[in-house]
């Protein structure tokens, strides 16, 4: 497989023979398979939240925060369904991993999972491009492998979803056994699953997985971890980013126009050096930068 | 990985088909019954490489013949069949065997289905330019008359496409029956054969002898110009292009013109649509002053039309159409000048779009004076009107306008403008800003760039929006083509020097990016002494990513610094982060390593 071509055909939207997908999930899977459940980032990292798909808006994340060459950029998941484009996404994410490991971190949403992208619109958007379900399944076997959450610079915790009953310090998360299908519960499914809201201790999460943390859950976690910011994703922000909790813990979201509906922006939040943060917001892409140029190997005609 | 087997077999028996003629026929005709459609396609895909294997005479006598007998329904395979065909001239043995691949096309061409007639009849024009006259006579024009001929719409249409390659080679009374046959077809009962000889007209036209276009051509436009079908109609413009050309003044005034004003009034807004579009190209081949005269009127009609598209296409025209009556200047000012402005305040956005799309190449056409009064006002107008396409529009075509005007009016008017927009909020359109200033700074002279922009220029490599910084930094290698290495090296170099030690990562890449394009335009003491000493600091640097894009900007810089500094200086930094710890720092550092070795 050759990655640079692999890219380049991602790069226009375009999707490459699924021959070449399943080399490019498995070389992503031998990579994703040796980093931990916690990844240690370095900083500078710009962090990123949900892409749900929006290729084109991908593109202009880029365009923003520099090219995935040369800047450190973290995803927090949730790359697959609801947009046009989850199957180009994901593998340019992933190609992107693969040519550059040590410069791309990408974490599991919760719609990184089987149960979810069959309903969502990932599953039929692979049946749709490619006439069979085995696209999907090579990429639902590189969402096992997926890691859970990030440390940078051993003072910012992020994580798709938010914080687990179960789980008091970061050193519990290298216990999971994460290689596995989304389980219903559990400290796992929780960290992918739980929202912030203002209260001041645990709830019932009205989402049916995962739970509602407040004030005091985030102020003690972050004591007892030494840590000086929470970002997560896996709301949507009308602003792309919100700060809770005296911004001990921040939203990021960067689906600008969520779902082409919702008329949000998006945000990236780039860490600087010294652990500086500061927040870029961006709309999507103009209409005249979505075209993908179809490739017809078989002229179409009426059936 | 069925899949896959089967085309490596494919692979397999293709090669051993070169060497087994007798073999290879028969493979033919086997893979030729599989149920699989996919081996059917493989083994079709390849038999210019059979006719090639079984040689000239056996692809005449044996294999074409076999090919007029297939009755696959599947279209994907004959459509590769009708292209194919296409290429066999030098397998049946050159030009004076080239009539023997009509048949199986003939046969192709009377397909149901669209494209593989179309195809079918592209390869028949090809074949048909290795035919002299004598095959034409004796082999195409009876297929004509056949297809012409035939019971479906399917083969009359084909046939409609054949005229004009056949037309000049065959004698008197075969061109006679050839004309008959066309009107017939003009006059067919279903409308797709009529659009397909409507399409023909055009290519037709300049072939017939001059009466014949009088008496036949002509009335033929103008009946089909009247056709109850708009898909028929929509063809009149291209043909009144096409005829145009060939006749005098007066017989455009009497039977085009009218012919144009139906159909710019046509009913139908598709008609309307075209013909705004193609409008400009009837006036290129007349006289200005018919232009004037005739065709402005129902060019200002079009583009008052009701329909929002009608205008929108009128509009994208309008430059086009104005260097036709160029030296009418009064006229422009009159009588154009008053629509354009009714334009810039179109009830429509897409009008607008249009219009920045072009106005700005209105400028060359009208000279300064008419530019200063008429154009830059509307030009300011759409800019306030913050619709950000049109900004985008304006500001990457203003170079045609700042070539004509003065530099006075440059500087008092546009450049006001342009710094207002540097705040846009859409980031496209400070990047396209971005984009122009260089231009225009080139125009203005290097006195006024280094009191009124640079300062500023400088800050735009430091946008928060990497697009704009890139474009920045892009921009600098035409600055200093244009402004010279010295000017680049006592005003330019000193800023971006400062930025190497901005505590900002990205403003230190930008700025190495910056350097690593502008090395070619400097002297090589230049970089070998004053650039190569500041990068070499960066190694010390704590970031990877600083350190991964200093190795990449050395590697840049290699053959433009002297040996003794290669030596001295990048050697050593390479080493030194050949041994860091970021895996890929260490890759570039050993690629530049390795080219300097």
């Amino acid at each position: 497989m050759d990655i640079d071509k692999v890219i380049e055909v991602l790069s226009k939207c375009q999707t490459p023979s699924e021959y070449e997908i399943k080399q490019l999930c498995n070389k992503a899977i031998e990579i994703l398979i040796e980093e931990a459940n916690v990844l240690r980032i370095v900083p500078p990292v710009t962090i990123c939240g949900d892409i749900h798909g929006q290729f084109f808006d991908l593109v202009e994340l880029f365009d923003l925060g520099g090219s995935p060459f040369e800047t450190n950029y973290l995803f927090m998941g949730d790359f697959v369904d609801r947009g046009y484009y989850s199957l180009e996404t994901f593998l340019y994410l992933l190609a992107l991993k693969v040519k550059n490991p040590r410069r791309i971190s990408i974490l599991r949403g919760n719609h990184e999972c089987r149960q979810i992208t069959k309903v969502y619109g990932f599953y039929l958007e692979c049946v749709k491009k490619y006439g069979n379900g085995n696209v999907w399944r090579y990429c639902t076997e590189v969402f096992d492998h997926l890691s859970l959450t990030a440390l940078i610079g051993n003072s910012i915790f992020s994580v798709h979803g938010g914080l687990s009953p179960s789980i008091k310090t970061i050193n519990q998360i290298s216990l999971i056994n994460r290689k596995q299908e989304l389980p219903h519960e559990g400290p796992m499914s929780d960290m992918l699953w739980s929202d912030p809201e203002s209260i001041q201790n645990w709830g019932m999460s009205p989402r049916g997985a995962g739970f509602i943390f407040g004030n005091e859950v985030v102020k003690n976690f972050n004591r007892t971890n030494g840590l000086s910011l929470i970002t997560r994703a896996h709301q949507l922000c009308m602003d792309g980013f919100q700060y809770m909790f005296d911004e001990s813990l921040v939203t990021v979201w960067s689906a600008p126009n969520y779902f082409y509906r919702s008329g949000n922006i998006a945000a990236i939040l780039e860490i600087g050096e010294n652990l500086t943060r500061q927040f870029k917001t961006f709309k999507a892409a103009p209409k005249e930068k979505r075209i993908v140029k179809v490739k017809m190997s078989i002229p179409k005609y009426f059936l | 990985m069925l899949w896959s087997n089967n085309d490596q077999n494919d692979n397999k028996r293709a090669e051993t088909k070169k060497t087994d003629k007798l073999y290879s026929i028969a493979v033919l005709l086997e893979e030729l019954k599989s149920e699989d459609l996919h081996i059917r396609l493989c083994s079709i895909q390849k038999i210019s490489v059979i006719a090639l294997a079984v040689g000239h005479v056996r692809t005449r006598t044996e294999l074409i013949p076999f090919l007029s007998e297939i009755t696959d329904e599947e279209d994907e395979i004959t459509l590769v069949l009708a292209e194919e065909l296409g290429k066999f001239v030098d397998f049946v043995g050159g030009n004076e065997y080239s009539h023997t691949i009509l048949p199986p096309l003939t046969k192709l061409a009377r397909a149901e289905e669209t494209v593989v007639r179309e195809k079918s009849v592209e390869s028949i024009k090809i074949i048909s330019k290795a035919m002299d006259k004598n095959q034409i006579q004796t082999y195409l024009f009876p297929v004509i008359k056949d297809l012409a001929n035939g019971k479906w719409f399917s083969s009359r249409s084909s046939a409609c496409g054949l005229f004009s390659i056949c037309y000049k080679s065959v004698d008197k009374s075969s061109k006679e029956e050839l004309l008959l046959l066309f009107r017939e077809l003009c006059n067919d009962k279903t409308p797709m054969v009529r659009r397909e000889a409507a399409k023909e007209l055009a290519e037709l036209a300049p072939i017939v002898e001059e009466e014949n276009l009088k008496k036949i051509i002509i009335p033929l436009l103008i009946q089909l110009s009247e056709d109850e079908q708009d898909s028929v109609r929509i063809l009149t413009i291209d043909n009144c292009i096409s005829v145009s050309k060939l006749i005098n003044k007066d017989e455009f005034i009497t039977y085009i013109i009218p012919t144009l004003q139906n159909c710019a009034a046509d009913r139908s807004w598709r008609v309307r649509h075209l013909v705004a579009n193609k409008f400009y190209q009837v006036s290129e081949s007349v006289d200005p002053e018919i232009v004037k005269e005739n065709l402005l009127e129902i060019f200002i009609d079009l583009l008052s039309d009701n329909e929002e598209e009608v205008r929108v296409s009128g509009t994208a025209r309008i430059s086009d159409f104005s260097k036709q009556i160029k030296e009418y200047q009064e006229t422009i000012s009159d009588v154009i000048f008053p629509i354009i402005e009714q334009l810039s305040q179109d009830s429509s956005k897409k009008v607008k779009v249009s219009l920045a799309s072009v106005i700005t190449l209105m400028a060359p056409i009208i000279g300064n004076q008419m530019s200063i009064e008429k154009l830059i006002p509307i030009c300011l107008d759409l800019l306030q009107q913050d619709i950000s396409e049109v900004k985008l529009s304006i500001i990457s075509k203003l170079e045609s306008l700042s070539k004509v005007v003065s530099e006075e009016i440059l500087i008092n008017t546009l450049l006001p403008v342009l710094i207002d927009l540097i705040k846009d909020p859409k980031w496209r359109v400070r990047c396209a800003v971005v984009d122009y200033i260089p231009k225009l700074g080139i125009q203005l002279g290097v006195d006024f760039f280094n009191e009124k922009i640079i300062e500023l220029y400088i800050t735009w490599l430091q946008d928060a929006i990497f697009k704009i910084r890139e474009t920045a930094a892009k921009n600098l290698i035409q600055l200093t083509k244009e402004f010279g290495s010295d000017w680049c090296t006592y005003n330019l170099l000193p800023h971006i020097f400062k930025l190497l030690k901005n505590p900002n990562y990205k403003i230190k890449q930008i700025a190495m990016y910056s350097l690593s394009l502008l090395a070619p335009e400097l002297e090589i003491d230049i970089i070998s002494d004053k650039m190569i000493p500041k990068l070499t600091v960066l190694q010390n640097n704590k970031t990877p990513n600083v350190k991964l894009y200093l190795a990449k900007c050395l590697h840049e810089l290699i053959p433009y610094t002297e040996e003794t500094n290669i030596q001295e200086e990048i050697i050593p930094c390479l080493t030194d982060l050949l041994n860091d710890d970021d895996q890929d720092v260490s890759t570039f550092a050993k690629i530049a390593l390795d080219e300097i070795n």
